[in-house]
């Protein structure tokens, strides 16, 4: 205890001092992080130690970092006069596929390896080995069997994503609750009743956030193929740019892919909401 | 009750679903089936590839050609070379993200406007495929090894900071409030309770980072081939020997089975409670 | 024990049962349950208590089919329709992502009863329990009474012949478990006025207190294995509300009870040389 204490010092007053609130204090401090980064860019870029050779001796050398100018009008280069379409729309055709595939082909052995104990058993070792596997490895492997073209980019977008589809969904359907089984079981539920009543409400969010991973990773799938064995492609427009040190156009690809990673995961997370409206907020 | 009621007796599902196997193969069913289905794809595709009907266009690889293959490879001085290559990449990759990703995630942590600042760039990078920006570090940093060190890294940097800065922010309220009342600085609650609270999700972090760290060394040495296990998968496919290219991938397969065994050592030393489920990204 | 009642009467039938279970750490088989013999008259409220670990849990899920016997038979009164029997499962039984009015018209649903009409045929239900209004609540937006009083309707939902109710109060506090008891018996009596027969109940608790107030007998069974004690009879006046508990008559049947289960305490304690935990 403390003995004859000098002053009674207030600390609440003090404290909640410091929390006053910046309306809406979340989005100034992220524009400013956002605004800040680029401004720096820029000025950096733009300050040249030596005029005689621009854009070479800059602080940060603008032929190896661009700067947020010449990538916006390089962008508007690209999209207005139409080179870029093409790359796109091939990745999105390589992107979906392989996505779709994944989700189908990776819930339902998700399902089957959740439910069926001695399946799981038995394929426990090549599950867990391909898991451990940085599959995209496997993409020259791939193209021996299936050739340069759309499907093999495919399989390999496939090979990237899946597994987080049928992990998730397989440790969903082992966290169904032996409690509600015998729940439904003792109201004499049919098969098809548990799944629908029991099984599938404990396993979608799971087989979502499964979803949500396999829809980045697919993206990481499309990249890595186009980089190898493409002509065509966001991938292959970046890889070609940054070969013809043509800076500005690899971030215009790198926003491309960040941006659609970005609108994708927001998709899932909107179903994702949709599904949970029985927790508590707080698990949200 | 009404008339033309009886008494039935109670039959149960588990009656009809009880076990009729030998109480042997019951104990040990789970390696059985294990081992089992092992044996059974390793058998399958052997006798497939000799009786020639796993002759895909350049793919005829089999369980025994991918063993000669490994034994002739690794007499080769070259090899070994490879592998202490990639080797360096992950642990140097893996090294650098740990030592900038845990003090940059303790900030983003632990200050909420450092939090609020990055995050349109955290959310930014974590939706973009790193793998992309290989051609950026390219003209950065050349083809060598400091390149593939830098793509391992950055492979691996966004999988630590995320659960480090989500470990400082969930801290329980109630342990800081026992620091507060005791008078503790600010960097003895940081040191006593943020930290210690903080590892096991820096752990789980890793158990991820090590996933992407492999896959930028894959991917940075197929990108540029100068050494490495990846260069050997490349140079296979090249001259279509699909047997040491299988060997190398199992290389990468052993290597992640490895990490992942020693980090959930590191999980059990470390980590008497588990964070949660969806941590992942 | 009772002297065997002329069969037409009689709700449930436990003849002879045994139940081992084989212990996962040990390997050893143990007797959860042995040789109990058991009658329950139709209407009847029927208690069983006894320590943990005497197997009165296991009972009921012999009774509800979850489990099977190792030996014995036990023989319930089959309805015309529906089930003939449901349970009221401990603590947090309800399924979180169903309403609560999804969640009371389960069993009907099951049954094969258009959701329409479930949902009919619940609401009175929901009303009785007291849950009127909070039918499209989730239940984690229910206090933990409140989640059991919508268990209790959703098994009374099905019309079941025997209400099969294993420790329902057991994660409640003491206060709302007091009430909740009230509440039972009040369902219970509005259940007859709505349905006409008087329903059959099974319940099990470890509380001596709470088996005097809600029952008409007692079953007091014994430690590992499980047998029946003392087939005890209330003679408790009903209706009986929360003041009949501050009565010598029921101060005298708790004593009764809590000598029989104590003497198996301490029996346990002797042979573990530990304590009665």
């Amino acid at each position: 205890m403390t003995v004859a204490a000098p002053a009674m010092t207030s600390r609440g007053p003090e404290r909640s001092r410091r929390r006053i609130k910046i309306p809406n204090e979340r989005l100034f401090y992220a524009v400013l992080g956002f605004v800040g980064l680029l401004v720096i860019w820029e000025l950096a870029s733009n300050f040249d130690l030596d005029p005689e050779t621009p854009g070479t001796q800059g602080l940060v050398k603008r032929i190896l970092m661009s700067a947020p100018t010449l990538i916006w009008n390089a962008g508007i280069e690209d999209f207005s006069s139409g080179v870029i379409w093409p790359h796109i729309a091939i990745s999105l055709q390589e992107w979906f596929y392989g996505f779709i595939i994944s989700c189908f082909l990776g819930i339902t052995l998700g399902l089957s390896l959740g439910w069926f104990r001695r399946f799981r058993l038995a394929t426990q070792p090549l599950v867990s080995a391909l898991y451990s596997t940085p599959t995209i490895a496997l993409f020259p492997l791939i193209v021996l069997i299936a050739g340069i073209g759309l499907e093999s980019k495919v399989i390999l977008v496939v090979l990237a994503s899946i597994f987080a589809v049928i992990i998730n969904t397989m440790v969903g359907v082992q966290s169904v609750s032996w409690k509600h089984l015998e729940i439904a079981s003792s109201f004499g539920a049919s098969q098809t009743q548990i799944v629908r009543s029991v099984v599938l409400p404990t396993t979608i969010p799971f087989i979502l956030t499964g979803v949500r991973l396999a829809a980045g990773r697919s993206l990481v799938g499309v990249v890595v193929a186009e980089f190898q064995a493409a002509n065509q492609g966001v991938g292959f427009y970046i890889a070609l740019n940054g070969q013809t040190l043509n800076t500005a156009r690899v971030f215009i690809g790198l926003l491309l892919l960040g941006g659609f990673g970005i609108f994708v995961g927001e998709l899932v997370r909107l179903v994702e909401n949709r599904f949970d409206a029985w927790r508590p907020s707080i698990h949200r | 009750m009404t008339a033309g009621t009886q008494m039935i007796a109670v039959t149960s599902n588990a009656e009809r679903h009880r076990s009729r196997l030998p109480r042997w193969y019951r104990r040990r069913e789970a390696s059985i089936l294990s081992f089992s289905g092992l044996a059974a794809f390793v058998i399958i595709w052997q006798v497939a590839a000799q009786i020639g009907q796993l002759d895909f266009t350049f793919f005829f690889a089999s369980p025994t050609g991918i063993i000669e293959a490994a034994s002739k490879e690794v007499q080769l001085p070259r090899f070994w070379d490879d592998v202490a290559t990639s080797a360096w990449e992950l642990l140097a990759g893996s090294g650098v993200a740990l030592g900038l990703g845990v003090p940059i995630g303790l900030a983003i942590g632990w200050y909420r406007r450092v939090g609020f600042m990055f995050d349109p760039w955290l959310n930014f990078f974590n939706a973009l495929p790193r793998i992309a920006l290989l051609p950026l570090l390219v003209l950065w940093l050349g083809l060598g090894t400091e390149m593939k060190i830098a793509a391992v890294s950055l492979g691996a940097f966004f999988s630590i900071v995320v659960p480090t800065a989500q470990g400082v922010k969930t801290v329980d309220r109630n342990l800081l409030d026992v620091g507060r009342s005791m008078d503790a600085s600010q960097g003895r609650i940081f040191t006593s309770i943020v930290l210690p609270a903080t590892v096991p999700y820096i752990i789980s972090g890793i158990r991820i980072a090590i996933g992407r760290g492999l896959i930028g060394v894959v991917v940075a040495e197929f990108y540029a081939q100068t050494k490495g296990i990846g260069v050997i998968i490349v140079k296979s496919q090249q001259a279509l020997n699909s047997d040491r290219m299988l060997f190398g991938i199992i290389l990468f397969t052993i290597s992640g089975i490895l990490l992942s065994y020693a980090t959930s050592l590191l999980e059990r030393r470390f980590q008497k409670w588990r964070p949660g489920q969806d941590m992942e990204e | 024990m009772t002297s065997a009642p002329a069969t037409q009467d009689l709700a449930l039938s436990a003849r002879g049962v045994r139940m081992e279970y084989l212990d996962r750490g040990t390997r050893e088989r143990f007797v959860a349950i042995d040789s109990l013999d058991l009658d329950i008259k139709q209407g009847e409220f029927v208690t069983i208590v006894g320590p943990s670990g005497c197997g009165k849990s296991t009972f009921v899920k012999l009774v509800n089919g979850l489990l099977s016997a190792t030996e014995g038979e036990i023989l319930v009164r089959s309805v015309a329709k529906g089930k003939s029997d449901a349970m009221v499962f401990q603590d947090s039984a309800l399924f979180p992502w169903y309403k609560i009015i999804d969640n009371v018209s389960y069993g009907l649903v099951c049954a094969g009863v258009s959701k329409k009409q479930a949902h009919e045929r619940a609401m009175p239900l929901i009303k009785l329990v007291g849950l009127g209004g909070f039918e499209n609540k989730y239940p984690y937006q229910l206090s933990g009474g409140m989640q059991q009083r919508a268990n209790l309707a959703r098994a009374l939902c099905v019309d079941p012949a025997i209400l099969l109710m294993d420790e329902p109060f057991a994660a409640l506090d003491a206060q709302t478990r007091e009430v909740m008891q009230a509440e039972l018996l009040r369902i219970w009596r509005g259940a007859e006025a709505e349905g006409g027969a008087r329903k059959t109940v099974l319940f099990i608790t470890h509380q001596i207190e709470e088996a005097v107030f809600l029952s008409d007998r007692v079953i007091v069974m014994s430690a590992r294995p499980g047998r029946i004690m003392e087939d005890i009879r209330i003679d408790l006046p009903r209706p009986r509300d929360l003041h009949v508990k501050r009565t010598p008559e029921f101060q005298e049947y708790q004593e009764q009870i809590w000598q029989l289960i104590a003497s198996q305490l301490k029996a346990a304690a002797s042979q573990f040389g530990g304590s009665t935990e």
